[in-house]
């Protein structure tokens, strides 16, 4: 009887734990303001897997992509337009349209 | 005795004469500005950009130029754009001015000057007009526009265009460093 308590206890934490983690590991959605020629926050800290996603709110276009080597781009942004992109790494990106905006993605 | 010329003692000297003028035409009127009168300075130094950025599209072969010459004619139309928006929803007609008229003649000199520039000396001489022209206009509706707008909405308009300008003069000097 007591092995089978036990059996049940021992299943009911795995439960418990397999819920916790698979919680904690659930991706987040990060805005990121691109206002007056600048990203904000300019340094973003985040997770693995989560998304970022960047609104223009300017009247200039805007776009994102990896500096320097363009590995990954979006399109340019007009007003209010957004674009999404699911970050795996620490990575420094800027906008190729206004080269003096920078912002860098930092994996914790 | 031979005297070893400098192939860019002309360019330093345009450059020189244009830092002058343009420097000059900001700073020469001190006299109160109305709306309608800061609108049309505001829509004529947009323009003026815009001549410059057209004259280096035809002249020029660098590709940061023609890069850095695109983004001016996108982004000041986009101000000018902006500008027009507002003045009309205000039913303000932008009005000629001593400081705008002073641009527009400045502006006819250094566009001959650009024109006439031989292809080996036109690139620095049109970014480094740019330098100067970018930092004549940022410190201009800084002291002068800004404080002279009384509606608040030309006020912030003039404040978002701004950053920019000095996104415009940041990447005009990165530019300047790599000819």
């Amino acid at each position: 009887m007591i092995a089978i308590i036990k059996n049940i206890c021992l299943i009911f934490f795995i439960i418990i734990g397999l819920g916790k983690t698979s919680f904690s590991q659930t991706p987040t959605k990060h805005i990121i303001e691109i206002k007056r020629m600048k990203f904000n926050p300019e340094e973003l800290h985040l997770k693995k897997g989560d998304t970022v996603v960047w609104v223009n709110k300017d009247f200039f276009p805007h776009d994102v992509a990896k500096f320097d080597n363009h590995s990954w781009q979006s399109s340019p942004l007009n007003q209010n337009q957004s674009w999404s992109k699911v970050v795996t790494k620490s990575e420094d990106y800027y906008c190729t349209l206004h080269v003096v905006m920078k912002g860098k993605l930092i994996i914790d | 005795m031979k005297t070893i010329k400098n192939p860019f003692s002309k360019i330093t000297a345009i450059v020189a004469l244009v830092i002058l003028t343009t420097t000059s035409v900001f700073s020469q009127d001190k006299t109160h500005l109305t709306d309608p009168e800061v609108a049309s300075v505001a829509v004529v130094a947009n323009q003026i950009d815009i001549s410059y950025a057209e004259i280096a599209l035809k002249k020029s072969k660098n590709k940061e130029i023609l890069k850095f010459a695109n983004r001016m004619v996108t982004d000041h139309n986009a101000v000018i754009k902006q500008a027009v928006a507002l003045v009309t929803r205000l039913s303000v007609t932008p009005k000629n001015n001593a400081v705008s008229q002073s641009l527009i003649e400045n502006s006819e000199k250094t566009k001959k000057m650009l024109n006439n520039a031989s292809p080996e000396e036109f690139d620095k001489l049109y970014i480094d007009n740019e330098v100067v022209y970018h930092e004549a206009v940022i410190t201009a509706i800084k002291d002068i526009l800004i404080p002279e707008s009384d509606n608040i909405e030309l006020k912030e308009l003039l404040e978002n265009v701004l950053p920019a300008l000095e996104a415009h003069l940041g990447h005009a000097k990165m530019v300047q460093k790599k000819l």
